[in-house]
């Protein structure tokens, strides 16, 4: 049993006839980097707002170590947040952005001094005290916009999609720079994102939300690996979806029938289902092999493009019956098929790395 | 916080009830104007012994108060229509051009604005004094055109900056003459600005006092001096029937601009 | 193709765009610059060459009055403005579109509204039988009428009520350019709403207050029509002063500098808040 921390207690939060969350419950134990991951209007800035005290939740309780924070005004919530948009006061110098909060505390000068120059060195601005936000870079804002969140050592940062307006290169540098600040400081990260290869990198756990609800939480590797549902695969790493039908299953495995009536034996299927009944198959694009190894199913398809990428090859293929698969299988310098000119050709599959799921009412 | 509506708590009742104190100060002597304009008090007793239209049938019997509304119209006009086509020409020249001196030029046509009436009004007056304008049309035109000026310039050049000049060359790569591209692709688009254009510098003649003062003559009354006169002399109800009208034309004004702006922008 | 088209565009704009400016050039020339210039050489050739208008002018207890009353009308009157149009402002800022559409009706119109209407309305309800000393001598709060007409109390009143728009409208703007998001942050650093008020909203508005201050500042020191209505004689302020120079005493000479005293503590105060505008986009922009 982890120690109680933060919790979410059946959080709901309705607009009018609009329910934007749906009884969100969640534990979040101590120094926990958690990530509520999930397409625009899931659901995940309105729980993290309840957090940071913007917005009053319709019912349901947010705890901090067994005490209510609903009835705290949001300035005596000792949290610490960072937000999409650089909101460093702009007539303040980076260094009294990063006092701000330990001045409004009324904190001696000294320890204030103290403080600014720690976080300065913390996010790697020590050069930058005396300069206004505006002559400093997106990237760097943020770095002062973290400074200042952690600068009165908050148990809790939030981080509303810190990054979405920075470009690619300086994403992937703050990433790494978030991490370590993580580590270092131990704060408990509350993470909002709408890209799955951020929460992948940096998150313990993530939380996947999908209209107002958690659709599922674990590691990186749970929602990856053992997707359960056909939202979390399809929304996490690239997926193939192959219409099916369901045979029979046990322990978790099953066998389908494929719509050329080919079937595929020992596929992984958490769900219950009844014999022929209308199913999705999910296949990775990486679990997908040119030539015939042990123990794979194979589809007979068309190949329409291929691409080289490296360590990687991209396949597009078309079934018999239509589907288009992509399918990222590792290179191997034997293969050289050409395009188009082989119909009728064969790719292979682990049924292990293949789910199948329920098809979902309309899709 | 301070800045969500939703989230200000008391703060937000105090600050609107304040609010709403000024929103009554700026109405309430508006609305009371017309009240009065109706009321039988002739020492404009509030609230009045009892309703009546005779202030209206005084005004309208009076030759010299239509006498100068007509005055005032006629020079408003013709000054709405100077101001807008000087001030589309000067626009053009300042928005599109690229040349030495383009803010101080632009700054030198906005100084009217600026520049207390008052000095204006008696640099203008001694000047058409010699000219033989004092107390003409053509003097009040010109005089209310220097004003109107700038107020017609602003709304132009706003409109012109935000229009992308891009379109106005496709059109001329299209074949339309410089001229025909300007006329039926450029102004078309900036329609709002001119027409805010003309509104503002109608008012701005139409109100003006301070020149009007020095320019009238016996025979040359706007209605701003008209109205002056009379208020020097005593508070007659009629005035408050003239206002009255005055408000009417201006909430006239303000729906015509609305129903317009909401027309042109879809 | 495109050489074409450019040769057939280029050497049209710039002289088609400077010929423009002639007629505004010509109006601003002759009828603006022209007069005011003759005015100003008046102030010191009327009626004899030399600076005696100006000395008189600066010399003269009575004339010394005026200028210092001028500035004490216009200082009250913006302080008043800015302490009013602020919440008024703030509100406009971040209420819902349509209670903030009727408010703004509410501003246009008083705005729209004839000015002598408006001094009219005022002079209509400060009078010592007016509404105001009616209702409070009914109402048994006072005995005798308040003098609230004929003096600064008038003044402030009616110059407070015809600035207001200038400072509110311009004030939105700069309100509405500051990110809520800002004073989110400044909640959850841990500042109260009077510490965020004082440190961060104030301070961010500040660009703005200083410049629409200055603005009705400038417009105020040279106001004519509602001074000299609700005003009295013993609180003149310049403009009337010079308007009476002119009108009844005929004394070129001595209106003229006024006017030119007028029209120079004006320009300066005008380039200073041009200045003031240039600095907070400069901050913003960069």
């Amino acid at each position: 049993m982890t120690q109680l921390f933060l919790s979410i207690r059946k959080l709901r939060k309705a607009f009018g006839a609009f329910t934007a969350v749906h009884d969100v419950t969640l534990d979040i134990p101590k120094g926990e980097f958690l990530t509520f991951l999930g397409p625009s209007g899931s659901g995940k800035s309105t729980t993290l707002y309840a957090i940071a005290g913007f917005q009053d939740p319709t019912s349901g309780d947010v705890l901090l170590q067994g005490k209510s924070l609903l009835s705290v005004p949001s300035h005596k919530r000792n949290i610490g947040m960072v937000f999409q948009r650089y909101t460093l006061f702009p007539h303040l110098s980076v260094a009294e952005n990063v006092a701000f909060p330990l001045r409004v505390r009324r904190r001696p000068e000294a320890d204030v001094k103290r403080k600014v120059a720690d976080m300065l060195s913390l996010v790697r601005l020590e050069s930058f005290a005396e300069r206004l936000p505006a002559a400093l870079s997106g990237g760097q804002q943020q770095r002062v916009a973290l400074a200042r969140a952690l600068a009165y050592d908050p148990p809790i940062l939030l981080m509303d999609e810190p990054l979405s307006a920075l470009d690619k290169k300086l994403r992937e540098e703050i990433q790494a720079e978030i991490r370590r600040i993580h580590r270092e400081t131990g704060v408990t990260v509350l993470y909002v994102t709408h890209d799955q290869e951020e929460a992948l990198h940096l998150s313990d756990r993530i939380a996947l939300f999908r209209d107002g609800r958690i659709e599922q939480i674990g590691t990186g590797e749970d929602l990856y690996l053992r997707p359960a549902t056909e939202f979390v695969a399809g929304f996490i790493g690239n997926s193939n979806f192959l219409a099916a039908e369901h045979l029979e299953s046990e322990n978790g495995t099953a066998s389908v029938r494929l719509a050329d009536g080919s079937i595929v034996k020992g596929v992984k299927a958490t769900h219950k289902l009844e014999r022929g009944q209308k199913a999705r198959l999910m296949v990775r694009p990486e679990a997908f092999r040119m030539r015939p190894v042990e123990g794979n199913a194979s589809l007979t398809v068309e190949i329409v493009d291929m691409a080289f990428f490296g360590d990687r090859r991209r396949v597009v293929v078309r079934t018999g019956w239509g589907d288009e698969i992509d399918a990222r299988p590792i290179s191997d310098s034997t293969d050289r098929s050409n395009v188009g000119a082989v119909a009728g050709r064969q790719i292979f599959f682990d049924p292990a790395a293949a789910f199948l799921f329920p098809a979902e009412q309309g899709a | 916080m301070l800045l969500d509506y939703d989230r200000l708590g008391w703060l937000k009742v105090a600050l609107l009830a304040f609010t709403a104190l000024a929103a009554a100060f700026l109405l309430l002597p508006v609305i009371f104007i017309v009240l009065l304009s109706f009321g039988s008090s002739r020492w404009l007793a509030f609230p009045p012994p009892g309703w009546t239209l005779r202030w209206y049938q005084e005004l309208f019997a009076d030759p010299s108060w239509i006498e100068a509304a007509l005055t005032s119209a006629r020079i408003a006009t013709t000054t709405a229509i100077l101001a807008v086509v000087i001030g589309l020409l000067a626009s053009f020249a300042l928005v599109r051009g690229q040349f030495r001196g383009r803010e101080v030029l632009r700054g030198l046509l906005l100084t009217p604005m600026v520049l207390p009436v008052v000095v204006f009004a008696i640099a203008i007056y001694a000047f058409f004094l010699r000219l033989g304008l004092g107390g003409t049309t053509i003097g009040f035109v010109i005089a209310h055109t220097v004003l109107a000026l700038p107020f017609a310039m602003i709304p132009i050049a706003t409109a012109l900056e935000g229009f992308d000049k891009s379109i106005e060359d496709a059109a001329i790569v299209c074949g339309a003459s410089p001229l025909e591209a300007k006329l039926r692709i450029t102004l078309p688009s900036i329609r709002i600005g001119v027409f805010s254009a003309a509104i503002f510098s109608f008012l701005a003649s139409w109100d003006e006092v301070v020149v009007a003062i020095f320019m009238a003559s016996p025979t040359l009354q706007t209605l701003p001096v008209k109205i002056w006169g009379s208020l020097r002399s005593d508070l007659t109800p009629v005035i408050a029937a003239a206002s009255s009208l005055l408000v009417a034309l201006t909430l006239a004004l303000m729906i015509v601009t609305a129903l317009l702006r909401r027309k042109l922008q879809t | 193709m495109s050489v074409e088209a450019k040769q057939g565009i280029a050497p049209l704009r710039i002289p088609a765009g400077l010929g423009g400016l002639l007629p505004a050039l010509i109006l601003i020339g002759l009828f603006f610059v022209v007069p005011v210039l003759a005015l100003l050489l008046r102030s010191v050739t009327d009626p004899a060459p030399g600076l005696q208008n100006y000395a008189a002018l600066l010399g003269d207890v009575t004339y010394a009055r005026v200028f210092f009353n001028t500035f004490l009308v216009a200082l009250v009157v913006t302080i008043v403005t800015v302490l009013v149009a602020f919440p008024v402002a703030w509100m406009l800022a971040i209420m819902p579109a349509t209670l903030a559409s009727v408010l703004f009706g509410i501003i246009i119109l008083s705005m729209w509204t004839n000015l002598l209407t408006r001094t009219y309305a005022w002079m209509v309800l400060l009078q010592r039988t007016g509404v105001i000393n009616r209702t409070l001598m009914g109402a048994g709060i006072i005995d005798q009428p308040l003098p609230l007409i004929n003096n600064l109390t008038g003044v402030t009143i009616g110059m407070v009520y015809i600035m207001l728009p200038f400072m509110i409208l311009p004030l939105v703007g700069t309100l509405r350019a500051i990110d809520p998001m800002t004073l989110r942050a400044a909640a959850l650093c841990g500042a109260s709403p009077l510490a965020a008020f004082r440190r961060i909203l104030l301070p961010l508005s500040l660009p703005g207050i200083a410049a629409g201050g200055l603005m009705v500042f400038v417009m105020s020191l040279g106001y004519f029509v509602t001074p000299a209505l609700l005003g009295g004689t013993s609180n003149m302020m310049l403009a009337e002063m010079i308007a009476q120079m002119i009108q009844s005493l005929l004394n070129w000479g001595l209106g003229s500098a006024a006017a030119f005293i007028l029209l120079v503590v004006t320009m300066a105060l005008y380039a200073l808040q041009l200045r003031l505008v240039g600095v907070r986009r400069s901050t913003g922009g960069a």
